[in-house]
């Protein structure tokens, strides 16, 4: 089964649901973690919401000297292996788009695992401008 | 290894000086365990979990009273050795040890020796940092305690030490450790440091990273996505109408 992240800016509202969803699912000690997802606004209430596109050819992989960054072939999402993660922001500093970030309440670099297969920024939109859709 | 299996097992074993990215050398000795097999008629050992590698039939005890007599006397040393160190207190703690029962060591500087920094610089194949001298006066410094021509300053040693015991400082655009210098690469939009020059020229080289990634930070380069998609958006709602 394979599955599509879709991003649609055209129906994205700036509500920042999506944030709230991804930092709430991301909580590790009573702590809600960073979003792994923005909404930027680029004009007036008009926005786009910036994630980890998953690159074919990632950058944060590449730059990552320890092997932390692998990809998971189920779900085709790069994750994060903290147990291998030695904060060195090679990734935070490589990531073209700005994707892998550092979260400052847990003192850990994040980037977006499309949770596992089941995106809650996806399940959150209210305007289905962010969708996690079956292809094949 | 052993200890990884226990890991997974949810049995909590504590250790120093073992981190995924480097290979074990069970030099904390706080993974130790006690093992034995049926056909061993009784006899025992106990072993550093993070070196033992796992066989079929092996019985391992991990909260023994021995276990927890060998463990409570390393934290014991430990806390002579880095008085200041809060990670080993607290470990101690746990263990109900609140003041050690040895003569504290004078100007302590809280390193365990576990070769940690030592390990993780030899992954990314620079090696700057090695220990010198032997016995009590042995130290983790870079060669002839100068400069370090090869840190390139990226902070993985002082990240993955468990005792933070190595310092470093960013300011005014210069990161400094180990007495060594580096520019850190500046945002050319909105002014933030990123990582330090030489560990980006680093990535460049070895991993074959296109240079430019590395000019913006990363609050930037999301907000130029978000232009050039927006940009996009707009283009396609006039063509509709």
């Amino acid at each position: 089964m394979m599955f599509r992240f879709e991003v649609n800016p055209s129906l994205c509202t700036g509500c920042r649901t999506c944030e709230l969803a991804c930092a709430f699912t991301h909580t590790k000690n009573q702590k809600p973690g960073r979003s792994r997802i923005y909404p930027i606004g680029y004009a007036k209430d008009e926005y786009v919401p910036v994630t980890c596109l998953q690159c074919d050819e990632a950058a944060c992989i590449k730059s990552c000297m320890f092997d932390a960054l692998r990809r998971n072939e189920e779900t085709g999402a790069i994750e994060l292996n903290l147990e291998r993660c030695v904060k060195c922001e090679a990734c935070v500093a490589a990531c073209p788009f700005g994707c892998a970030l550092i979260d400052n309440v847990h003192e850990e670099i994040v980037k977006c695992d499309l949770c596992g297969g089941s995106p809650a920024c996806a399940q959150f939109c209210p305007t289905k401008a962010l969708e996690y859709k079956k292809i094949a | 290894m052993l200890l990884a299996v226990i890991r997974r097992e949810g049995v909590d074993v504590p250790a120093l000086c073992e981190h995924e990215a480097i290979e074990p050398c069970g030099s904390c000795r706080l993974c130790m365990v006690e093992i034995t097999k049926k056909e061993w008629d009784g006899w025992k050992n106990h072993v550093t979990s993070c070196l033992y590698p796992v066989e079929d039939g092996l019985i391992v005890s991990t909260h023994t009273d021995q276990v927890m007599e060998i463990r409570k006397t390393i934290l014991d040393l430990y806390m002579a050795r880095c008085p200041g160190s809060e990670v080993i207190q607290k470990m101690a703690e746990e263990y109900g040890i609140y003041k050690t029962s040895y003569i504290t060591v004078p100007d302590a500087d809280n390193c365990i020796m576990c070769y940690a920094c030592t390990r993780i610089c030899e992954v990314l194949g620079k090696s700057a940092i090695a220990a010198v001298e032997r016995g009590h006066r042995k130290v983790i410094a870079p060669p002839f305690g100068d400069v370090p021509p090869d840190c390139i300053g990226c902070l993985s040693c002082a990240h993955i030490c468990p005792t933070d015991v190595i310092k470093w400082n960013d300011e005014d655009g210069t990161r400094t450790i180990w007495k060594k210098n580096f520019e850190l690469i500046t945002c050319k939009e909105c002014g933030k440091n990123i990582i330090s020059r030489e560990f980006a020229d680093y990535i460049i080289e070895k991993r074959e990273v296109p240079a430019e990634y590395f000019e913006t930070c990363d609050d930037c380069k999301r907000a130029e996505v978000a232009r050039k998609m927006g940009s996009l958006v707009t283009r396609a709602k006039e063509v509709s109408l």
